[in-house]
């Protein structure tokens, strides 16, 4: 019905005299705009939700079962190193700088003009 | 008795600890370091079990023999006067770090004497804590008198011999927050130290950190702080803490600190200085109206808040923070609204910002002694 309702508009468009013809252009496809721009939107800012409490796949401990046996009696133990060192990584909250930063470049400095005083306000808090 | 949890691995020690303390969940933490060639907890975490053991009452830790298995099932927080021996493998702010979540939900209010190293490149120093962490517990309703951070006497690392006195009072409910807008940076202050070495040391990172900062703010003070004789410790070293303090009362922080005495190459105190401003620049590109190194904190204070719904505007959520609420999920059944905001395309205020969300547990102090 979608469909029916555009051609519609576009009738009704047509109708009208001719400048406004253009004029509601803007309306043709508005849904599918929508849905376009609503994705785009979901591709840029991730799920952080999901990224946080999504299911945590990476607990396989049971990395047990591959383990090779030698003439039945010795395993063969090779830690994971990722897995691992995770598990048994430095508990510390220390956040490390994005390395990508660069704090030498002028442009670095003027992403954050705005965070002091002496920057430039919004118009609203003048 | 509610059911236990149980977790792989030494990694988010404190956390576990922590929040098994809060709930009053036991836990088991399995494999600890089970295929190193030293197997068990080591001597700081030890210390740290120790110093939990010290606030509570009635905690049961057991503890298999070769120290990979630890079960702990928490007792009541109760407080009162405390002395600890921080093990010098960590610095005083790993152990502060857990005391400062648990210290409003005492029976008694907190006063802790913690001995051991105050500044090393590894935890968040108590000069950091001191300046980011005690203005998040107030806007809590943490407050008043009873609330002070000090460094007694300085001990860099690795041979510590510093003296940390941290005092808090308790609370019954935790006030909700609305911190959504951080506000623009008025000032920054910072803290220039040695101990053991020339006084100039100090000056000369002050003059290279403000040479950078300069470009940015006019209002910038460095302290300079040389304790000496019995308050300086018993290794040498300097560093900086550098805060910038906004309109709206958020206090970014940044920190940089000599390498520790025989661990490497040693650094130029102009260098410490340049650096340490950049990293404060890099803390003020992730902004947020919390700091970084308090995330965790203020989460833990929005979820054991009153049933009430708290938001708090943060930077880049830090590895450490996802994995801190996580764990909340486990231990409380609480999760956040995470929403990311961007800045516009005009706006200069550094990175993307997420916004927690949450409604409190309406956890109340239930051991708080009346009086």
């Amino acid at each position: 019905t979608s469909k029916m309702e555009e051609e519609d508009e576009e009738m009704e468009g047509g109708e009208l005299c001719y400048e406004s013809a253009g004029a509601l252009r803007w309306k043709e496809g508005l849904q599918q705009k929508a849905s376009e721009a609503f994705l785009r939107q979901q591709r840029a800012a991730p799920n952080l939700r999901k990224l946080v409490y999504g299911t945590v796949a990476e607990d396989d401990g049971n990395g047990e079962e591959d383990e090779e046996e030698l003439g039945g009696l010795f395993r063969v133990s090779r830690p994971e190193k990722g897995k691992k060192h995770r598990a048994d990584g430095v508990d510390c909250s220390r956040f490390d700088p994005d390395a990508a930063h660069n704090w030498d470049l002028e442009e670095m400095l003027d992403s954050i003009r705005d965070c002091f005083v002496t920057g430039k306000w919004e118009d609203d808090q003048d | 008795m509610s059911l236990g949890l149980t977790y792989d691995g030494c990694n988010f020690f404190r956390q576990r600890l922590v929040l098994s303390t809060l709930s009053g969940k036991r836990v088991k933490i399995r494999n600890i370091r089970s295929k190193d060639d030293n197997p068990g907890l080591r001597d700081f975490e030890a210390s740290f079990i120790r110093l939990l053991d010290k606030v509570t009452n009635g905690t049961r830790i057991e503890i298999n023999q070769t120290g990979t298995v630890l079960f702990y099932q928490p007792g009541l927080l109760y407080g009162g006067v405390v002395e600890h021996e921080c093990n010098t493998q960590r610095s005083v702010g790993y152990y502060l770090e857990a005391l400062l979540m648990l210290a409003p939900f005492m029976k008694n209010p907190l006063k802790a004497v913690l001995k051991g190293v105050t500044n090393d490149p590894t935890d968040p120093s108590v000069d950091k804590l001191k300046y980011t962490s005690i203005p998040v517990m107030k806007k809590f309703g943490i407050d008043g008198e009873g609330l002070e951070l000090k460094v007694v006497r300085r001990g860099m690392a690795p041979g510590g011999g510093g003296e940390v006195l941290f005092t808090c009072p308790v609370r019954k409910t935790l006030r909700p927050v609305q911190l959504s807008e951080p506000g623009k940076i008025k000032r920054i202050r910072g803290i220039a130290y040695s101990v053991r070495v020339s006084p100039q040391m100090a000056n000369r990172i002050v003059d290279s950190a403000r040479s950078i900062l300069n470009k940015f703010i006019p209002d910038i003070y460095i302290y300079t702080d040389h304790m000496k004789g019995d308050k300086s410790g018993k290794s040498p070293g300097f560093g900086l803490t550098l805060v910038a303090e906004t309109l709206n009362g958020t206090f970014l922080s940044a920190e940089q600190v000599s390498t520790p005495q025989g661990q490497g190459d040693p650094v130029l105190p102009e260098d410490l200085g340049r650096n340490c401003a950049k990293l404060l620049l890099e803390e003020i590109y992730r902004g947020g109206c919390i700091d970084s190194a308090n995330q965790s904190l203020a989460l833990v204070y929005m979820t054991l808040g009153q049933q009430d719904v708290s938001k708090a505007l943060l930077g880049h959520l830090s590895p450490y923070t996802i994995e801190f609420l996580r764990h909340m999920r486990d231990f409380f059944q609480m999760m956040f609204k995470i929403e990311t905001q961007k800045p516009s395309e005009d706006e200069r205020k550094g990175g993307d910002k997420v916004l927690m969300t949450c409604v409190g547990a309406g956890y109340t102090n239930i051991s708080k002694s009346i009086k």
